[in-house]
């Protein structure tokens, strides 16, 4: 019992699913009483995880770094660590991130989105002849890359994307998008041509239909509708 | 090929756009400015060598918007290659049907009109 007596149960109903055991998934209600201290929807669920162990759930960090906490919080896809636990309407409904295949409970399996991250080649290509010290950028050089390396990879923005849920297998979707706008956009990176011409496909990056829930949900307040519209801009300038 | 897939087709989306709103504009003007629509007036405008070809300009860009607005719905809700192909071709042929319908129409009275 909470010693301030001002905190009230908040009642929580979770998807649970174990393919081991359960034919099919199902919603769990719980009541949980957060202590002094607890403010975010992921406080309440590690006290839920002492009550109950079997519940699982992804969690590290536990202040929006990390990126494993992503879930869908009545509906919207975010982080339990950056939700607040004032404001949310009750009960709240946690579901795993939807349009990804489930392992257990809230967590999903990550295996294709990160193969589409992987596919973008997230690293600096340069095969010039790299200078005795750092390769030099100016401050507008590298304000290019605000609102891009800033991305943690949550998948928050993909499992809210329609067209990712069509087709997740062959549209990068908005996170790798996002992050092949990162390398495209540095100026240190001489790869740029490779990349459009790998991101010019009509499944790859033109799904995309600019419905923008991606930067609509993006818990980090990043715009991967806007990289997708950059990287539309330079694949148009490439070819005239 | 390259000219349906990724970077060409969204340009040609956008560029058909473009077409079409000129169009819609032009008609809209034609139909507050002017007497009002008869079968004189369609008739003269689809004779008239210069409303020939801009007729034919108009379907072909209606299609082609048309093409990659439905091929895109197909690419997105469905992925069963047994389907998908029949229906796209079948989809492809009817466009191109209706345009080579219309363009020999407006042909067709300029030969008989000679
Ligand atoms: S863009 Fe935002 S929502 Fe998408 S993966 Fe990165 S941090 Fe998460
Ligand atoms: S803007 Fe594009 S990537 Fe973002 S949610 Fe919409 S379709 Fe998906
Ligand atoms: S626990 Fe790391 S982002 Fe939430």
């Amino acid at each position: 019992m909470s010693a301030g007596g001002e905190e009230e149960d908040v009642r929580i109903s979770i998807y649970r699913f174990n393919p081991e055991t359960d034919a099919k998934p199902r919603m769990q209600d719980y009541d949980v009483m957060p202590e002094a201290g607890d403010k975010k929807l992921l406080d309440a669920l590690m006290r839920l995880k002492t009550v109950d162990d079997s519940l699982s759930f992804r969690r590290s960090c536990r202040e929006g770094v990390c990126g494993s906490d992503a879930m869908n919080i009545n509906g919207r896809n975010g982080l339990a660590c950056l939700t607040s636990l004032a404001g949310l309407k009750e009960p709240v409904v946690l579901r795993p991130l939807p349009g990804f295949p489930v392992i257990r409970d809230l967590i999903v399996d990550m295996t294709q989105f990160f193969a589409h991250y992987h596919a973008i080649k997230p690293y600096l290509i340069n095969d010039e002849l790299a200078p005795e010290r750092e390769r030099l950028q100016t401050p507008e050089e590298r304000d290019r890359l605000n609102g891009l390396y800033e991305c943690i990879l949550c998948a928050c923005c993909s499992a809210f994307c329609p067209s990712y849920w069509w087709n997740p297998d062959k549209f990068i979707g908005p996170a790798g998008l996002l992050q092949a706008y990162r390398f495209i956009s540095d100026s240190r990176d001489t790869a740029t041509a490779e990349r459009l011409a790998y991101l010019d496909d009509v499944y790859r990056l033109y799904r995309c239909r600019t419905i923008m829930n991606c930067t609509e949900v993006c818990p980090k307040s990043l715009s991967p509708s806007h990289a997708i519209e950059r990287i539309r801009l330079a694949l148009v300038r490439e070819s005239s | 090929m390259r000219l349906f897939l990724g970077q060409r087709a969204w340009m040609l989306q956008r560029a058909t756009a473009v077409v079409l709103l000129i169009f819609l504009a032009a008609a809209a003007a034609m139909l507050l400015a002017g007497p009002p629509l008869s079968y004189e007036r369609w008739h003269a405008l689809a004779t008239s060598p210069h409303g020939a070809v801009l007729i034919v300009v108009l379907f072909a860009a209606l299609a082609l918007h048309g093409w990659i607005g439905i091929r895109d719905i197909v690419l997105d809700y469905l992925h069963s290659p047994a389907v998908r192909l029949p229906l796209l071709g079948l989809i492809a042929l009817v466009l191109i049907a209706i345009v080579i319908r219309v363009a020999l129409t407006m042909a067709a009275h300029f030969m008989t009109a000679g």
